[in-house]
């Protein structure tokens, strides 16, 4: 026995000492072969990405990848980009991207294809459970090539990730809504009507603070009416529908919103129109969810826990934007693998959590749901719903919007100051748009 | 200035009290704000009472204070970096053209040579350039044209040296900046200092010469001292224009070289209007040539009225 | 080399340093930027990659109402921000011209406003016109005036308003500087005749002034073509196109629309415009020396 007793006592010895071996070699992770390497990304100045500031020494520490953060005003960004993605070699690891910034990218095949990453057993997480990203995100920020070159679809692939991506909602001032006994608005009548009725109500309070500023800004407000109002600004074979009913009516509303509006409206960009929100200068606001983190700072807001949360009201349907950035690795990168691994990191359930609790925007559904956001943040619930609705096609993303989406947002803003006749402003902007896009070729195959 | 000064009717003073508050308020308005906190500016609360705070310079430069900053998650104005680069950039280029400015201005002024009086001419055509007609070609030789091959034998040195990636072009480095904010004020010194180099004596540089002094000579020892006023208004120009700059050196200039004006105009976000920041960020770019006008305003007027005023 | 040549070789040894930058950083890139107006080129191109369209780039422009506003814009700003400078300049400068204690000082509070980067200036001007925020909305606000829409609906007032505070002084100051060195005998005589202020100023003092005027003028009114940073910083060229100058659309054209073709175009129309403003200021510089020189041979012939 005495032989069996050291015998076994041999046997588990050998076996902990085994084990111990094995589970420090299995501890060596997938980070190890990059700990050290210094990333440098592109970010816009974006509430969302200085949450993303926040959390990324949290990255650091677990990782040992250190990250430089180029952080620039989002238009200043794309011209940065477009220079540095079309270098030989380039000096950004990782670049957020603005959603329309996608066509170009991949058009000019300046971002990496993701799946040979996702393929990859040595860089892919298991357990990142892609399905929980928001789908209309997915698709209108991430994926290309698919229906109609932009849209999910069988002919499509992954070249970003969403991440700091929004929808757009109704954001209202209970106290108001309850001083006047006034519903919360679901359709588009209601809407409008309530716009123009507060100001009377509240003298000097506007009705809707709106983007309305020349050029990006206008053409934005525009279109958060016309994908509900049931228009489009092509159809399938792409010719320029925005002049149609639908188009016209979105414009009026627009109009509508912009007259009733606060002091100054008409030149609002999308700053001003959150700050006389944030002043309590207006009533009610319809614009993305990302304001929502600094609606309840007190050090910026006035109206701290009197805005309640509502989806964006339908017209013949519900749609509301889907936009705001993704991250892709550019193809001239130094680091991809490493790049790659922050990626995922970020946009993982941990990463997203960690970002929406710093008050970023999560990119997965079930960070909408989970406790200890809703905690902290109790509108994400509605948002989480009103994701469920958000419209990939709200606005086509081929390369040459950017020229037509400056001349739309020019044309709206003469029709707001001065006073342009809405259906002959639309009907420049579609003649002017069917010439662009007879020139990039989009009628070669109707002739 | 006589000493004799002459009653005045009290309107006047009340008019020239006016103007002063006129050229000055807008300036001491940024001085005041720069010391409120943001809720202070934007609910307009009277100038005068206030708490005083200096969170908006900490924030402004966060990179270069040696202790934490409670009120800030992360540090994302660097303007210590900036103010550097600023300043490398100013001196520099204030150096490089007032010697070389000086050198062609008294060619121009003492020897009739072939060709003369077209450089004059054209020096003040180039003046006329505006710096948005110079962005295109710049932004794209700077980037494409003016470049050494990372293969050549300087370029590998460069990038084994000091790192960086692709081909070595002038955008994105100091010397890039330097050379076209030279270009850009050469006409304009040389055209300034030309007035002054025309009053020196010519009996002077000839008695120098008949001493046996070469031209170098006559033209360190004789003819510089004697121009001084006329340099210091040059320098204080070009130092102006280099540290005020923004188109240019935003076009050309990467994250490593970015200048103070870079960094302000992008503070602008839409969705941070940061007033409290920005105004800090604004007095701190505006010190230096606050400075300037106080300690060598007669300089900067002597500067401006040379060649317009033929005295 | 001998003392004999190298000195006739010197003044091309001071010129050179300055000839070969302003060759190299000035004329290169602009004949760059004039070839580079008759071809499709885009950022990431060297000139030689892009394709020639000939006067394709000038067509476009010419028919674009954009680009006609813009230069309506760029017109009309330059024009009434000179104008306005020359009157309250020479103005403040004729009512200033007179012993004073302290006028040193008072001086270099003036040209503070000039010495102001562009960024700052546009910055702080853009707070003070500020809708809500705003010190001249607040005190309209105050005293229970209706507030302005500065930058919204009259933004190209609002920005000749902000450079006439930068660029007055600069006026001003070579008023003021013309005046205190015009003959006092001339305006001694005048007074002994009896003349009032007034005449004097009219006939006397402007009409001696009349050639710095002129010079300071045309050069303020090349300088009025480049502004930009304080439009780009206070409104950005909107709303609208109605204070996008050309200077800012040029820029925009650039680095926003990616067509430099179409931006270096621009950039020459630009350049032609300027050119007959530069231009007649040579011709003027000219014909004063021409009858400076008659006026001294016609008294050396009296003598």
């Amino acid at each position: 026995m005495k032989i069996t007793k050291s015998l076994r006592w041999a046997a588990t010895a050998s076996m902990v000492a085994a084990s111990a071996l094995s589970t420090g070699l299995a501890v060596a992770g997938p980070y190890d072969d990059y700990a050290g390497t210094t990333l440098v990304v592109n970010f816009p100045a974006h509430p969302h990405y200085d949450a993303v500031r926040k959390i990324l020494p949290e990255f650091t520490k677990e990782t040992g990848i250190e990250v430089e953060v180029d952080q620039l005003p989002y238009l200043k960004m794309r011209e940065r980009q477009t220079l540095e993605l079309g270098q030989d070699e380039g000096d950004y690891d990782l670049v957020a991207y603005v959603v329309f910034s996608k066509a170009d990218y991949v058009y000019a095949d300046q971002l990496e294809n993701l799946a040979r990453y996702f393929m990859n057993p040595k860089l892919s997480d298991p357990s990142y459970d892609a399905d929980d990203l928001i789908d209309g995100y997915v698709y209108n920020i991430g994926f290309a090539g698919g229906n109609k070159g932009y849209l999910q679809g069988k002919t499509g692939s992954l070249f970003g990730i969403p991440y700091g991506s929004e929808t757009s909602v109704l954001g209202y001032r209970k106290d108001i809504f309850e001083k006047h006994d006034l519903k919360v608005p679901e359709t588009y009548d209601e809407l409008l009507e309530l716009a123009c009725k507060i100001p009377e109500l509240e003298p000097g309070m506007g009705g809707l603070s709106s983007r309305a500023a020349s050029g990006h800004h206008a053409a934005h407000a525009f279109l958060l009416h016309l994908a509900p109002l049931g228009g489009r600004v092509f159809d399938d074979s792409w010719n320029p529908t925005v002049n149609n009913a639908a188009g016209v009516q979105a414009a009026n509303a627009l109009k509508t919103i912009v007259d009733c509006g606060p002091e100054g409206a008409a030149s609002f960009g999308f700053g001003e129109a959150l700050g006389s929100f944030l002043s309590g200068d207006t009533a009610m606001f319809l614009d993305t969810t990302v304001v929502a983190g600094q609606i309840d700072d007190p050090s910026k807001s006035k109206v701290v826990g009197k805005v309640g949360w509502a989806m964006h009201p339908m017209g013949t349907r519900r749609g509301s934007q889907t936009g705001g950035f993704g991250i892709g690795i550019p193809k001239n990168a130094e680091n991809k693998d490493a790049a790659f691994l922050l990626m995922q990191w970020l946009t993982s359930k941990k990463g997203d959590k960690l970002v929406a609790l710093a008050g970023g925007n999560p990119s997965r559904f079930s960070t909408h749901q989970d406790a200890d956001v809703n905690a902290k943040f109790p509108h994400m619930k509605i948002f989480g719903e009103a994701l469920e609705h958000a419209d990939p096609d709200w606005r086509p993303i081929i390369p040459v919007w950017g020229k037509i989406n400056a001349d739309l947002g020019t044309t709206l803003s003469k029709v707001l100051t001065e006073d342009l006749d809405i259906q002959e402003a639309l009907d420049g902007v579609a003649s002017r748009a069917k010439v662009i896009m007879d020139e990039a070729g989009y009628y070669t195959w109707s002739q | 200035m006589s000493a004799i000064t002459e009653k005045q009717h009290p309107g006047f003073y009340a008019i020239i009290v006016m103007l002063v508050l006129m050229a000055v308020g807008p300036i001491v308005l940024m001085f005041v704000n720069s010391f409120k906190l943001d809720v202070d500016i934007i609910s307009g609360t009277s100038g005068l009472f206030f708490l005083p705070t200096i969170q908006n310079y900490e924030t402004a430069l966060c990179d270069v204070l040696p202790y934490e900053i409670e009120h800030l998650d992360f540090c994302s104005l660097k303007f210590g970096g900036a103010f550097i680069n600023s300043l490398i950039i100013a001196l520099v280029s204030t150096a490089l053209t007032l010697v070389i400015g000086c050198m062609a201005a008294y060619a121009l002024v003492r020897f009739k040579f072939m060709g003369r009086d077209t450089v004059s001419g054209s020096t003040l055509m180039v003046r006329m350039v505006p710096p948005a007609v110079l962005l295109v070609p710049v932004f794209g030789l700077w980037n494409n044209e003016f470049c050494i091959s990372k293969a050549s034998w300087f370029g590998s040195w460069v990038r084994e040296e000091f790192g960086g990636r692709g081909d070595l072009c002038l955008a994105g480095t100091h010397s890039g900046i330097i050379l076209i904010y030279v270009a850009m004020n050469l006409p304009f010194v040389i055209w300034i200092l030309q007035s002054f180099i025309v009053q020196v004596p010519r009996q002077l540089e000839e008695a120098a010469r008949m001493d046996g002094a070469g031209p170098f000579q006559v033209f360190f020892k004789v003819v510089l001292p004697l121009i001084k006023p006329g340099l210091a208004a040059a320098a204080i120009f070009t130092f102006r224009i280099a540290w005020n700059e923004y188109l240019l050196a935003s076009a050309l200039s990467d994250r490593d070289t970015k200048t103070v004006p870079i960094l302000i105009v992008n503070n602008m976000s839409e969705f941070n209007v940061e007033w409290g920041v920005i105004m800090a960020t604004g007095m701190l770019l505006a010190i230096p040539p606050i400075i300037f006008t106080l300690f060598a305003s007669r300089q900067i007027i002597t500067g401006m009225t040379a060649g317009a005023v033929k005295g | 080399m001998s003392t004999a040549t190298f000195n006739r070789l010197t003044p091309y040894i001071f010129l050179a340093p300055a000839l070969i930058i302003m060759a190299l950083a000035l004329l290169y890139p602009l004949g760059y930027m004039v070839f580079g107006s008759f071809r499709d080129w885009d950022p990431s191109q060297s000139l030689g990659e892009s394709t020639y369209v000939g006067f394709a780039n000038y067509i476009t422009l010419w028919s674009d109402p954009s680009f006609r506003e813009s230069v309506g814009v760029t017109l009309k700003f330059a024009v009434s921000v000179v104008c306005i400078e020359m009157v309250l300049g020479v103005g403040l400068a004729l009512l200033l011209d007179r012993k004073l204690r302290g006028m040193s000082i008072l001086r270099t509070l003036f040209i503070l406003p000039m010495m102001i980067a562009p960024v700052v200036v546009g910055l702080v001007w853009r707070y003070m016109y500020h809708p809500t925020v705003g010190i001249f909305n607040n005190s309209l606000k105050s005293v229970g005036l209706e507030s302005v829409d500065w930058l919204g609906q009259h933004a190209l007032v609002s920005i000749i308003i902000a450079d006439v505070w930068q660029w007055t002084p600069f006026i001003f100051i070579l008023s003021l500087a013309a005046l205190q060195s015009l003959p006092r005998s001339a305006l001694e005589a005048a007074r002994i005749d009896g003349a009032t202020g007034w005449q004097q100023i009219v006939h006397i003092k402007i009409p001696l002034m009349m050639p710095v005027l002129i010079v300071t003028g045309l050069l303020r009114l090349i300088d009025a073509f480049k502004v930009l940073e304080v439009i780009l910083v206070m409104t950005e060229g909107g709303p609208g196109l109605s204070t996008e100058i050309l200077a800012l659309r040029i820029s925009r054209t650039a680095t926003e629309f990616r067509e430099l073709g179409v931006a270096a175009a621009m950039s020459n129309y630009l350049l032609m415009i300027l050119l007959l403003v530069t231009i007649i200021m040579l011709v003027y510089n000219r014909i004063q020396e021409y009858r400076a020189a008659r006026a001294i041979r016609a008294i050396e012939e009296e003598l």
